[in-house]
């Protein structure tokens, strides 16, 4: 396995759980700035983020032989560090004995991709809809992220929000349909008060 | 999934990989230009979902190699410290060497003064090398007018040019494989680091542990050239009791080392893309991209068909929804049929006869 770093996902993870060593770090340099964004949305620049990816990663390996053979290894890993900092949130609640019941919250706010925008037009309706989405209730931001960023199927998403995967693909398209009514009738005010101003 | 013919949410743009490689990184694969431009209600879609994509920017931020490794290390003390009487250290050959591979290229070049000087050197030492140890050695000349694939017992891959000669064993027995070659070849080798591979090549012996590699050596030529493009090699001489320099050359990625016959010197050069001659002559196969990226699978037999002179039979209305995103670089042919099959699901196998290959598939899951 000397080219480990152009193998896919399912050849490493089955080297890994074979006790490959060069397979489990290929896997970890694939994809730790990935978990790190993600867990950076719960806990915003804290150390914390990066004990839990470890952690993940030291249970993966410790347990390799039990792991499940067919994963779609970054949902998996995606999947881990959600649960994994949850648990960590829980237990610091207990501590600080607050009574909240939320369960942690995805709090990444989505920009705008400047680098794409060629017209005034484009920019106003990007800068538009990209404040109705971080809008959004954390839930749905997440959804958003983990299927349009992340590339996870609406089962994989289902598995890790622990809901049911017709939810999903209903909250999906709710949210997207929603969003787009109310910005394409901002965008309409907007049109006309330029028209207006002018 | 449904096919994007059926697209009419804009969900179903955005949650298409291509479309967003397309929009986000121009890398368009699947013809979602011509595709757009076919018509107005499409473009109009594309058009939305386009400006949903730059209104969902995400800011990773970059992290350096550096710290990645760091958390790399810190990982491995955790489990280190977890399993601390179960577990040995953290073995010493997890390092940078072991995780490349090498390509190698050994070309000569004989001027005609020195093949007046010493005709009978030229004659090398392939003959006596091959000599002591060629019993239950298979030869394989190429005689036709285009490569030819060799398969070896270790699931090697070699495409002997014409003019050429390779001597092998049937197996490999005890801890060495070696092979000797006259004229010039293309190695893929299997990686198997309990058992180096050897390919004497006149005087020259190219040590590799597994690795691809591309060895000319005609016997009328005066240098032997070793170009090294990921991964490492060594290289020595069979004729060592007269050299300068003992050591065996050590490769790194793009160096190349060029042996003169005649003063049985080394040179070695640090970077192969200042000297042309090293670069230059690629073959077909080197020439050939084996990263595919949401490829149709029958796209990847053709490509390896056109590499290795093979023909290959599959089952094509059975896999004709199949799509692969694979990397088969730098992997012999056996390995890379291996990887193929084994990435379409468990019910595909192959079957190797010769330059015949059959897949057995009921299709990809």
């Amino acid at each position: 396995m000397l080219n480990a770093k152009l193998l896919t996902d399912e050849i490493l993870w089955k080297s890994l759980r074979k006790g490959d060593e060069q397979a489990f770090e290929t896997l970890f340099e694939r994809y730790y700035t990935a978990l790190v964004s993600y867990g950076n949305s719960f806990m915003p620049q804290s150390d914390r983020v990066q004990d839990c990816i470890q952690d993940v990663f030291v249970d993966i390996w410790l347990y390799r032989q039990s792991l499940q053979e067919w994963v779609v290894v970054k949902a998996y890993l995606l999947s881990c560090l959600r649960k994994r900092m949850a648990r960590t949130y829980q237990r610091e609640r207990i501590f600080r004995q607050t009574t909240s019941l939320e369960d942690i919250e995805f709090t990444m706010d989505f920009s705008v991709e400047e680098q794409l925008i060629s017209d005034e037009i484009t920019k106003a309706q990007a800068t538009q809809l990209n404040r109705l989405i971080n809008q959004l209730p954390p839930r749905q931001k997440e959804t958003l992220y983990l299927r349009f960023h992340q590339g996870l199927s609406i089962e994989q998403i289902a598995e890790m929000l622990d809901i049911h995967s017709q939810s999903v693909s209903n909250h999906l398209h709710r949210a997207v349909q929603q969003l787009r009514k109310e910005w394409k009738g901002d965008f309409m005010l907007l049109f006309l008060l330029i028209l207006g101003n002018m | 999934m449904l096919h994007r013919d059926q697209y009419k949410n804009i969900e179903d743009f955005l949650s298409d990989e291509t479309f967003r490689r397309w929009i986000l990184f121009k890398k368009d694969e699947m013809g979602w230009e011509e595709w757009t431009l076919e018509n107005p209600h499409r473009a109009k879609m594309v058009d939305e979902a386009r400006i949903w994509l730059i209104a969902m920017r995400v800011d990773d931020a970059p992290i350096e190699q550096k710290q990645i490794q760091q958390a790399l290390q810190n990982t491995w003390q955790k489990i280190d410290n977890v399993a601390q009487e179960a577990r040995t250290p953290i073995p010493i050959w997890r390092t940078k060497w072991w995780k490349v591979a090498a390509v190698v290229m050994i070309g000569m070049a004989l001027g005609m003064w020195y093949k007046q000087q010493s005709n009978r050197e030229v004659a090398g030492v392939y003959p006596t090398l091959e000599k002591k140890e060629n019993e239950g050695l298979i030869e394989q000349i190429n005689n036709a007018n285009k490569p030819q694939l060799i398969t070896l017992s270790d699931g090697s891959s070699i495409l002997l040019q014409p003019k050429s000669k390779l001597s092998y064993p049937k197996s490999f027995e005890g801890n060495e494989r070696k092979v000797y070659l006259s004229g010039e070849g293309f190695f893929e080798i299997s990686k198997n680091p309990k058992k180096p591979f050897y390919v004497f090549a006149n005087e020259v012996i190219t040590k590799v542990i597994g690795t691809s590699f591309r060895i000319k050596a005609y016997s009328d030529e005066l240098n032997v050239e070793v170009v090294v493009r990921t991964g490492k090699v060594s290289i020595s001489s069979s004729k060592a009791e007269g050299l300068l320099q003992k050591e065996d050359v050590l490769l790194l990625p793009n160096q190349a080392v060029k042996f003169s016959r005649k003063q049985l010197a080394f040179e070695k050069i640090t970077d192969l893309t200042k000297s042309p001659p090293f670069s230059s002559s690629l073959s077909s196969i080197e020439q050939l991209s084996f990263e595919f990226t949401d490829i149709p699978v029958e796209q990847i037999f053709k490509t390896i068909e056109q590499a290795y002179l093979v023909e290959i039979d599959y089952p094509a209305a059975k896999l004709k929804d199949c799509y692969l995103t694979t990397s088969l670089s730098d992997q012999p042919l056996p390995e890379k049929l291996k990887i193929v099959c084994e990435s379409l699901g468990n019910n595909t196998h192959y079957e190797m006869n010769g330059n015949q290959i059959l897949i057995i598939s009921n299709g990809c899951n």
